[in-house]
Formats: C-alpha cells, sequence, structure tokens
C-alpha cells in the first residue's frame, strides 16, 4: 500500500510491474494466441494435402532463413544492451543498441522481401503453385511469413520512436524495456516459423 | 513501482553466451532436416527444439524468470491451455488423409 495525498490510497499491482509492461505482456498473451492459431491451420492443410509441396532448396532459401535467424537473435542481443544503457542511464550507449537492432531489422526485412521477390519470379502466388502441387502452400507461407514480416516492420517503427523520444527526455528504461519485450517475441515467433514453415519444407 | 520491477541484470557476456546456445539449437535443427526422417518424427523434434529455443528467449530475453512468480502463473498456463485445446482439431486433419481418392 502507497499512501499518496490526505485521503488517497494506491494499492501496489499484484505483478509489480508498470501498466505498459503488463499491457504489453497480455498484448504478447494475445498475439502468441493469434500466431499459434495461423501455424495450426498451416499444419491442418499440410496433414490434410496428400502432394504437399517441399520447394525449398538449402541454397538459396533454408541459407537466406538461417542468415536470417542469426540477424534476428543478434538484434535481441542488441535490444538487452539498449535497455542496458538506458537502466544506467546512458543515452548515448542505449541510443547506439536501438540503432543497431533497428539496423538488423531492416535487414532481416530486406532478405524477407528478396526471398518473396524470387519465389513470386518463379510463379509463386498466393493460390498459385508453379510445382503444380497444392495452391495453398503459397497461401499459408505467404500469410505466415506476411504476418510476421509486418510485426517485424512495426517493430522498427515502433524503436525509433521510443528511440526519439528516450532521447529528448520524454521516455525513460521502462519504456526501452517494454518495446524490448515486443522485440524478443517477434524473435520468439520466428523460432517456430523458421523450422515450421521452413525446414520442414526442405527438399 | 520502479524499484519493483524486474532486474533482469544478467549482463551481456551472459546474453552472448546463451545468444551461441541458441544459434546451436538452429544448427541442430537444420542438421536434422537432413536427416530425411520422416516428416511426422522431423516435426516433433523441430517443436521440441523450438519450445526449449523459446523458453529460452522469454525466460532469459524477456526476464519473465525475474518477474514475480504471479505474471509467469497469470500468462503461461493461459497460453498452454489455448495451445492444449487447438489440438483438439489434429484427429480432424488426420482424417483427411483416409478420405483420400485412390487411384487403382
Amino acid at each position: 500500500m502507497v499512501m499518496a495525498g490526505h485521503d488517497t490510497v494506491r494499492e501496489e499491482s499484484p505483478y509489480g510491474i508498470q501498466h505498459k509492461k503488463l499491457g504489453i505482456w497480455l498484448f504478447i498473451l494475445s498475439d502468441a494466441v493469434t500466431f499459434a492459431s495461423i501455424l495450426f491451420a498451416y499444419g491442418y492443410v499440410r496433414v490434410g494435402s496428400p502432394d504437399w509441396t517441399r520447394p525449398f532448396e538449402f541454397s538459396p532459401t533454408i541459407a537466406n532463413g538461417m542468415v536470417m535467424t542469426l540477424i534476428l537473435l543478434t538484434s535481441s542481443v542488441t535490444m538487452l544492451g539498449a535497455f542496458e544503457a538506458a537502466k544506467l542511464a546512458n543515452k548515448s550507449r542505449c541510443l547506439a543498441w536501438l540503432g543497431a537492432t533497428m539496423l538488423l531489422g531492416v535487414l532481416f526485412a530486406a532478405l524477407h522481401i528478396r526471398e518473396w521477390l524470387r519465389m513470386i519470379e518463379e510463379g509463386w502466388r498466393l493460390f498459385q503453385n508453379p510445382l503444380g502441387g497444392p495452391a495453398l502452400f503459397g497461401a499459408t507461407f505467404f500469410s505466415i511469413t506476411g504476418l510476421h514480416l509486418t510485426h517485424v516492420v512495426a517493430g522498427v517503427v515502433a524503436i525509433g520512436v521510443v528511440a526519439v523520444k528516450f532521447n529528448r527526455g520524454r521516455m525513460d528504461a521502462g519504456h526501452v524495456e517494454t518495446v524490448g519485450l515486443y522485440w524478443h517475441f517477434v524473435d520468439v515467433v520466428w523460432m517456430f516459423v523458421f523450422p515450421l514453415v521452413y525446414l520442414m519444407n526442405a527438399k | 513501482m520502479a524499484g519493483t520491477e524486474a532486474k533482469g541484470g544478467m549482463g551481456m557476456k551472459s546474453y552472448w553466451a546463451i545468444w551461441i546456445g541458441l544459434l546451436c539449437i538452429v544448427g541442430i535443427e537444420v542438421f536434422l532436416t537432413y536427416r530425411h526422417w520422416s516428416p511426422h518424427r522431423l516435426l516433433l523434434f523441430l517443436l521440441i527444439f523450438a519450445f526449449i529455443e523459446a523458453s529460452i528467449a522469454v525466460m532469459f530475453f524477456m526476464h519473465l524468470k525475474d518477474e514475480r512468480p504471479s505474471l509467469f502463473w497469470s500468462l503461461v498456463p493461459a497460453l498452454l491451455f489455448v495451445l492444449f485445446m487447438m489440438d483438439h482439431f489434429w484427429p480432424d486433419a488426420l482424417r483427411l488423409e483416409h478420405l483420400r481418392v485412390v487411384h487403382w
């Protein structure tokens, strides 16, 4: 219990965290269910399709996916660096780590879009399979990776906003941690997308 | 309130060590992919490693291990329950295998 003013009694959160942090955890919980649903739907049509396509060669697709995984995992560590620096009120170091995280996020998105363009050039569409297998392959691949890519782009923008406001002193370490939680979640989702969507469809 | 926040002060060396561990798991996943196992067996092992990876990231990168247990018990069982309930659809997907048209 915290007494504030004359007659106001504020009760401490049972979780001992700030509202924004609890909010992002609840968002992550709901978003995890969203991704789980779409991955389950993918698993459903994959199991139910007798001639499911497995088009991905080690080079370039799987190798590209490994590089993307490396980039995203590294960006999680740079995000942690930003939070550690923010806790120490080291503004310049925090901004440097946030900048590195954004750069890695942009690089991840660029590699992802390059992969998409290569597949589209080969004839892959949302409902078109150039190899003659189920058209649902394109639908599931582009939907799952597209939803994840949207989260990456949104994360880069959110980190940019926090970086600018942190630099101006309008946001603190708690905000850096909150946007960091979102960014780590994007990384966690990729830990399921890469094996289930890429590796399970390797030739 | 700030004083009750999770500390999460493992230090960058620890984070980089975890990063190496996670990369090793990804390497194992790719290695297993080219062992030419049956899809069901491969899926099982890839899911196990994905859950291990995700657990490590959530506990150490997202600092859930440093939060109060109440947060863990509010979030994780709810998510696991939803994932468990989704599993009830698998028998229907597997049923489709037996409904396929067989050409004699």
